[in-house]
Parts: structure tokens; sequence; C-alpha cells
């Protein structure tokens, strides 16, 4: 019998107005466990506040966020990235003037040389973890076939390399859920594949996932169940197939 | 002659100390503090202040507090008086702004600072400034005045020597990775989970410690200290130096401080001075503004550019005392 | 009491020259997204190319216009040779700001080499004294005062009733749509800096005029209060520098007046502290804190 896949995140009535316009008016969703959510509707819809609010980078003016049950709402982005939703970002985030290696060796959370005290203490406090921590780092390398890169200046990556990169560097914030914000924007078709593939390989491990998409092949190949915005607000949540259906969805995409 | 590399070398570890707490702030953090000679400042003061002893009415210079504590309090006093301005002023003004606003704040803060501590005649002696100020130890020691300059040089070395160490140990450990992200992508650094706001914080406090050390150092030398010798634009000597030398590499900041403040700046100091007083000078500070326009269009990572970390390839040991956090990663896949 | 009056007369001088600079000086924020600190120094550099013409036997008010030209053009090649170099290989705007700081150190110390550190003046009489009750102002300060009326009413004609008006807001609004509209924003831009450097001249001959001499350093000093107004009505948007002159031209005089004359000056470094620490926006600009651009 297939168990009741429980909510990771739930989101009630959010809203967060800018300048008197409402971007997200009382949207209330959940994404699954072990589940890669899809977050998608027309331009404007909201998409992209309504991950900023459950990613702790924008305060909402109402409702509230529940992550593992535990009510984060209003929190602030790091304190959520510690809890363990990790949010990547649509355009390039990389850590410009850090090796690759470095940028993944930033996220891993608890770092014994990341204190003032801890580094002063020197290599021979922080040293061996460091060690651990860099074979870690290697073998996610390794797993996303970037090992040749390894002591490569972020800045210099391919746009998908990057996205590869935010990926990487999420995983070793020990995630419990990741927010992907178009992961596949300006990524030539073949590595947009690729990534495809690792992502539902993520989400087997039982990585849980939002994701913000345009592309509805994509969407519908990855993710399950599928939430539609609409100037602010969630019209429809569902598999692919329900929400597909929906007059509203569709009218909403024919509006804008 | 002797006095004369006695006093360079006094004043080219100063500026080395100077400018590797600005390193750390901007080079290594990205925190624009255009406001990083007040700090200096206020180090030189606070030592200035409690080696002169307490003011007295018909004392030729008024200022406030007033101790004679011995050597090396003052130096400590400088720094954590430095230190905790630097607390407030980051508190208050270290904020979400767009980098050139936060900039404009730090230097209208400068210029505020110059503004209350000339006009504010009973705190530092306003315009005039304070004098005066003891040589630590000199009559302890007993020296003859070129014998004790050598000996402080060695002693402004040593410091020099501790404060290298110190910004070292955060720049190539996990911190100085930390920080260096920060800089890079703020954003980015913050859905990590990395506290962006108290790191800030500390490396602005932590800088600010070393300025009011290197202030003090050189207000005991100097024995004096007014506002006209630090106004606004001596920030942007050691942001030359840092940007000659290279934002963010330490050993770099060094060579920087070497050609900028002490190699340019002393060695034209000594040329003749042609046309009128003050001629030199003023070419001196153009020479300081082209030079940063050349670098930031030639060379914008300095002669000396930062060194990201690389780590050695060892061999992969199983089992043992190393604990490797759990990451919802597949063992190594085989390479197709 | 009795000071209130006159205060604020002395303000509405102070307004003028202010509203002159800060409207210049917020109109290349506007068009290029730098904070030119070298707007001070480069009326100081006008002032200097008026005092050159006056000396040479020209009168004052034709030594202004030579003065708006100088700084019109200087301005422009500025733009065209230093800034817009930097912005075009994506320079951030922080390094913007230092690059400005450069160009502020070199032209100050250019013309202290050149000049020397002595004071100045001008072949200029400040005319008649005219009374408006407690009020006294000078022929000289009606005619800045005139002048800064004029100035203002033109940019305002020329923002809404021009093409070329359209054009600069449009540029300064969205530039990547401006172009996509035909807009020749490179050009819009150039002409954006000869007039805001045309007013920045007329504003540093109108400091001196106010103040009978001047050096190297007079233009500087009035930087604070110049990016003060602007920011405080709202930087990129000229009405707001008008406003934020007004304000800080009067507030300072009257301080002055009422606490201390050493408080001119701090009232306007306040002002702009508190307001970039508590709306940076300003009074009536909606730019978000922490838009970060390059044009």
């Amino acid at each position: 019998m297939a168990s009741e896949p429980e909510q990771v995140l739930s989101v009630r009535d959010v809203s967060r107005g800018f300048g008197g316009v409402m971007a997200v008016n009382g949207a209330t969703f959940n994404a699954l466990r072990g589940h890669i959510t899809g977050l998608i509707g027309p331009n404007g819809a909201g998409k992209s506040t309504l991950m900023g609010i459950v990613g702790g980078a924008i305060k909402p003016d109402s409702g509230t966020v529940v992550f593992e049950g535990r009510d984060v709402t209003g929190l602030p982005a790091h304190r959520i990235g510690r809890l363990g939703m990790i949010r990547t970002f649509q355009l390039s985030a990389e850590f410009t003037k850090l090796t690759v290696l470095e940028n993944l060796l930033v996220a891993a959370p608890h770092q014994k040389g990341e204190s003032l005290l801890g580094a002063e203490l020197g290599r021979r406090y922080w040293g061996p973890s460091e060690d651990a921590l860099v074979e870690v780092a290697r073998s996610v390398l390794d797993r996303f076939s970037m090992t040749a890169k390894e002591n490569e200046l972020a800045a210099n990556l391919s746009g998908g390399q990057k996205r590869l990169l935010e990926i990487m560097r999420a995983l070793m914030a020990n995630p419990k859920m990741v927010l992907l914000d178009e992961p596949f924007a300006g990524v030539n078709p073949t590595l947009a594949r690729e990534i495809e593939h690792y992502l539902l390989d993520l989400r087997d491990e039982g990585l849980s996932m939002i994701m913000v998409e345009h592309e509805l092949s994509v969407v519908e190949r990855l993710c399950d169940p599928v939430i539609v915005m609409a100037q602010g607000k969630v019209i429809a949540e569902g598999s692919m197939s329900d929400v597909g259906a929906r007059r509203e969805v569709l009218d909403a995409y024919l509006v804008g | 002659m002797q006095f004369y590399i006695s006093t360079l070398l006094i004043y080219l570890f100063i500026d080395i100390m100077g400018v590797l707490g600005l390193n750390l702030q901007f080079g290594v953090a990205g925190i624009i503090n255009f406001a990083y000679i007040v700090f200096i400042a206020v180090g030189a003061y606070t030592a200035a202040v409690v080696s002169l002893g307490p003011d007295y009415p018909g004392n030729f210079q008024h200022y406030v507090f007033g101790a004679s504590w011995p050597f090396p309090l003052p130096i400590l006093a400088g720094g954590a008086a430095a230190a905790v301005l630097s607390l407030v002023v980051g508190v208050i003004s270290l904020r979400r702004l767009r980098s050139d606003y936060q900039a404009m704040v730090m230097l209208v803060l400068s210029l505020i600072a110059t503004l209350v501590a000339s006009n504010a005649t009973g705190l530092v002696n306003g315009p005039a400034g304070l004098a005066t100020i003891p040589q630590p130890l000199y009559d302890q020691l007993g020296l003859s005045p070129l014998d004790y300059q050598w000996a402080y040089a060695g002693w402004a070395a040593f410091l020099t020597v501790v404060v290298f160490l110190f910004v070292q140990g955060i720049t190539r450990s996990p911190l100085g990775r930390t920080l260096r992200a920060m800089r890079d992508n703020e954003r980015a650094a913050s859905a990590l989970g990395k506290g962006v706001t108290a790191l800030r914080l500390m490396v602005f406090v932590v800088g600010g410690f070393i300025a009011g050390v290197s202030g003090a150092v050189f207000v005991e030398f100097i024995q004096a200290w007014s506002p006209g010798s630090w106004l606004y634009p001596e920030t942007f000597v050691f942001l030359a130096a840092i940007l000659v030398g290279g934002a963010g590499n330490n050993w770099g900041a060094m060579v920087g401080t070497l050609l900028v403040p002490v190699g340019f700046l002393e060695a034209t100091r000594y040329l003749p001075a042609i046309f009128y007083q003050g001629f030199i000078e003023a070419m001196q500070w153009v020479c300081v503004g082209l030079l940063i326009l050349l670098f930031l269009w030639f060379r914008p990572n300095g002669l000396f550019p930062e060194q990201p970390g690389r780590f050695r390839r060892r061999p992969l040991i199983t089992g043992g005392s190393t604990r490797v956090p759990a990451v919802p990663v597949a063992p190594p896949a085989p390479v197709d | 009491m009795q000071q209130l009056i006159p205060a604020v007369g002395f303000g509405l001088i102070t307004a003028s020259i202010l509203a002159i600079a800060a409207v210049g000086f917020t109109l290349q924020f506007s068009v290029t997204n730098i904070l030119n600190l070298a707007y001070g120094d480069i009326m100081t550099a006008c002032a200097f190319a008026a005092y050159i013409a006056n000396q040479a036997g020209v009168n004052i008010w034709i030594s202004l216009v030579v003065a708006a030209l100088f700084g019109a053009v200087f301005s422009m090649l500025i733009n065209r040779f230093v800034y817009f170099g930097f912005v075009r290989r994506g320079t951030k705007l922080f390094g913007m700001i230092i690059v400005t700081i450069a160009v502020s150190l070199i032209i100050q110390n250019l013309l202290l080499a050149i000049f020397r550190p002595t004071f100045f003046s001008y072949h200029a009489s400040a005319g008649a004294s005219y009374h408006l009750g407690s009020m006294v102002f000078t022929a000289s300060q009606l005619a800045i005062m005139a002048i800064a009326v004029v100035a203002m009413l033109l940019i305002h004609v020329l923002l809404t009733q021009t093409k070329l008006g359209k054009a600069m807001r449009a540029t300064a609004t969205n530039p990547g749509l401006a172009r996509s509209c035909g807009i020749a924003t490179d050009q819009v831009i150039d002409v954006a800096w000869l007039i805001s450097g045309a007013l920045c001249g007329v504003a540093g001959v109108a400091v001196v005029l106010n103040t009978a001499t001047f050096s190297e350093t007079t233009g500087a000093g009035f930087l604070v209060p110049i990016i003060a107004a602007a920011v405080l009505g709202g930087i990129g948007q000229p009405y707001g520098a008008m406003l934020g002159a007004l304000t800080i031209g009067i507030a300072g005089e009257v301080a002055a007046a009422l606490i201390n004359p050493s408080y001119k000056d701090v009232i306007a470094f306040l002002i702009l502290i508190v307001v970039l620490l508590v709306r940076p926006q300003g009074i009536l600009s909606e730019i978000a804190a922490a838009k970060e651009v390059t044009a």
C-alpha cells in the first residue's frame, strides 16, 4: 500500500504587496515530501515573489509558512537555510572569485573553521574536518561530472555549468528541501536533459523540491503535484493532467 | 640618515597594519568602509587621552577623560575604543543599501566625524588637536633618541607580524572562505544558511580594532594628532594601496602599502619644492587619483590577485575517525 | 524670532543655488545611475573658468555663461571618457563611486596645483540692497534667485514638453526599453550631461557671487548639501531636488540663526545620513533601495 505523502511545506493565505500592487494575494498550497512540486503560471503571477517569501528573502504581509511542521513565517533567509530549505537562484548566484570546489565547501553547515576562534586556532583545529568535507565535495563533483572544473573560478563557468553548481552547492548544505527557480533557463537542451535526470535521481533518494518552471513539457515530466498561480493566487493544485485540463488554468494562460 | 630610515620603517609597519585591517573589511569581506580613517583616528585619540594624564584648568589643550595609563594599555585602549565605535557604527549604518549609497553613508560619517572633532573643543582639543603625547617607555628605557626609534621600529614590526598572522589566519580558513562568498553574492550566502549580518558586523569590529591599534601606535610615535591628520581622503590612500597590491590578498596588501603610502608618497616628499610650497603635495593627490583610476581600469585585481584555496588530493581513507556528513548523494558512480 | 525672517531670506538664496546644483546632480544620476561625487569640484572648476574670463575683463554675468559652457563640455567629456568606460565594463556601483572620488581628487588637486592655495574673488559688485520685510537681498542675490527660477522653469519645460526631455525621462526609467524604442540613448546621455554640466557651472559661479571669495575647495564644500537636497527629494527626480534644495537651504540658515552659525552645514549632513539610513528613496522617488543597475 502506498503511504499518504506527507506535506513538507505548507503555505497558507500568504500575501505580499509592493507599492500598492499585490504581488501575492492569498496564496495557499502544499509541497509534498520526496516529490518535485511544480509552480507554474503566466508572467507576473507572483511565482518568484512567493518563492522569495518561502525562502525567507521577502517577508509576507500576512499568512503562514510551515516547514517540516515548524512555523517559519517571516524568518530571515539564513535561518530558513539552516533549517534545511535551500533556495537556488534564477540569475547566476555563484561566488565568482571562489573556485568550484570552494563554492561547494562554503555551503556545508557547522564548519569548525567558520567561527573567529576556530579560524584562529588554525589548521590543526579545523584541518581534519575540512579534509573530510573536501572528500564529500569531490564526490559530489564526481557525480555531476564536474571534477575537471574543481579549481576553476566559478565566474568562468558556462551558464549550464553554473546551474549545476547551484544544485551541487545546495546539496552540500544538507537540504531537506530545495527551491529551484527556473533551473533550465538559458541552459542548452542536452545539459537540460542531464539536469532533469539528476533531479529525478535526487528525488528518488528522498529530496523534496519546489520548482518554478515555464516549459510545461518539463513540468509534466518532473513535477507532481503542480501548483498553478495567476494574479497572486493559487488557482489550481494537483497532478499535471488534472490541472492541465482545468478551465481556469487555460484561461489564466490566455489572459496572462 | 638613520633617523630617516627608522622613521620610514615605523611608518611602513603602521601603514601595513592599517591596510591589513581595511583589506580584511573590504578586500576579503566586501564591506565598503569609506570612513576607515576615522577608526584609526579614534585609536590615536584614545591612546593620546589615556597617556596625557588628566586635564586641568590652565592646560594648553583640553580633552575628555585623561589618564596616565602605562604601556601597553593605551594601545589596547585605542583598539578597544575603535572596536566599540565600529560596533555602534556597524549596527546603525551597515544596511541593505545600494553599494554606492552604502559608500556615501560611510563617507558622510567620515565628514561628520571631522566636523565634530574640529568643533567640539572640549572633546579632543578641536582643530588644534593634541600634542606632547608621551612616547611609551621613553624614560624607562633610557635610550638615545636614535636607538629609541630603532626599538620602536622593532616594536611596530612585531605588532605588524601579529596582525598579519591574525588576518591571514582568518583569510585562509573556512571563515575567510565564507566571508569571500558573502562578498561575492550575499543573497546566495544567506540562502545557504550563513548569517551575513552577524558576520559582517564581526569583521567590521575586528577591522576596527586593528585600525585603532595602528592609530594608537602611530600617535605614540609622532606625539601629536589633529583633525588635519585624518581627513577623509586618507582612507583612499589605504584603498589605493589595496587596489594596487591586490584586494583580498594580504601579501599583496603589504606590497601595495610599500608602493603607495610609503614608497610613492614618502619618496616624493623629499623632492625640492618646485613652483610653490604644497605643489608637490597637490600633485601627489592627483597621482593617487590617477593610480586608482589606472588600476581599476587595467588591473582591478591588483598586482597580486586574491588566491583561492586549492586542495591536495589525498587517498580516500575508509573507516577511521573522520566524520563524513550525511548528504543525500549516491556513492560515486563509475565514470562512463 | 527676530532672526527668523532674515534667516529665511538667506535660506532662499542658498536654496536657489542648491536647487540649480541639485537638479544638475540628479539629472546626471537619472540617466546614468552614477552618484557623481566629483560634481562639487566641477563646480569649482567652472568657477575658475569664470574667474579667468572675468580677470580678462569680461563682465561677470557673461563670465557666468562662459562657466556654464565650460561646465557643460567638461562634464560631458568626463562622462564620455572616464565614467562611461567603467560603466560599460560592468563596474559595480561602489566601484563607480570610487571612480568619481578619484576624479574629484584629481580635479581638486589639479586646481590647487595650477592656481595655488589662496582665495579668489570676482570683479563684481553686489549691487544695491533691497528690503522685503526684514529680509535683505543684494541685486546679485536677486539675480541668482531669478536665474534659479528661470532655470527650473526651463528644465520643467524641457522635461515635459520637448521630445528631448521625454527621451531623457525614458532613458532614465528604462534605458534598454528606450533603446528598443529607437531612442539614441548614448546621445541623450551626452545631452543630459551637457545640460547638467551647464547647471553645475551656473551653480559654481552663483556660489561665489554669494560668498564673495572662493578657493579650490569651495565646490567640494557644497557637495554634501547638494547630495542631501537631491536624495531628500528622491534621487533621480528633478522636482524632488528642487523641493530638497528648498528644505535644506532654509533649514540650514534657520538652524544657523537659531542655534549656532556652525550648524549650517551640520543640518545638511544630518539630513543626508538620516535619509540614507531611513528612507533612501527620498520623499518623491519610488526607486527601490537595493537596485544594482549599470546603464
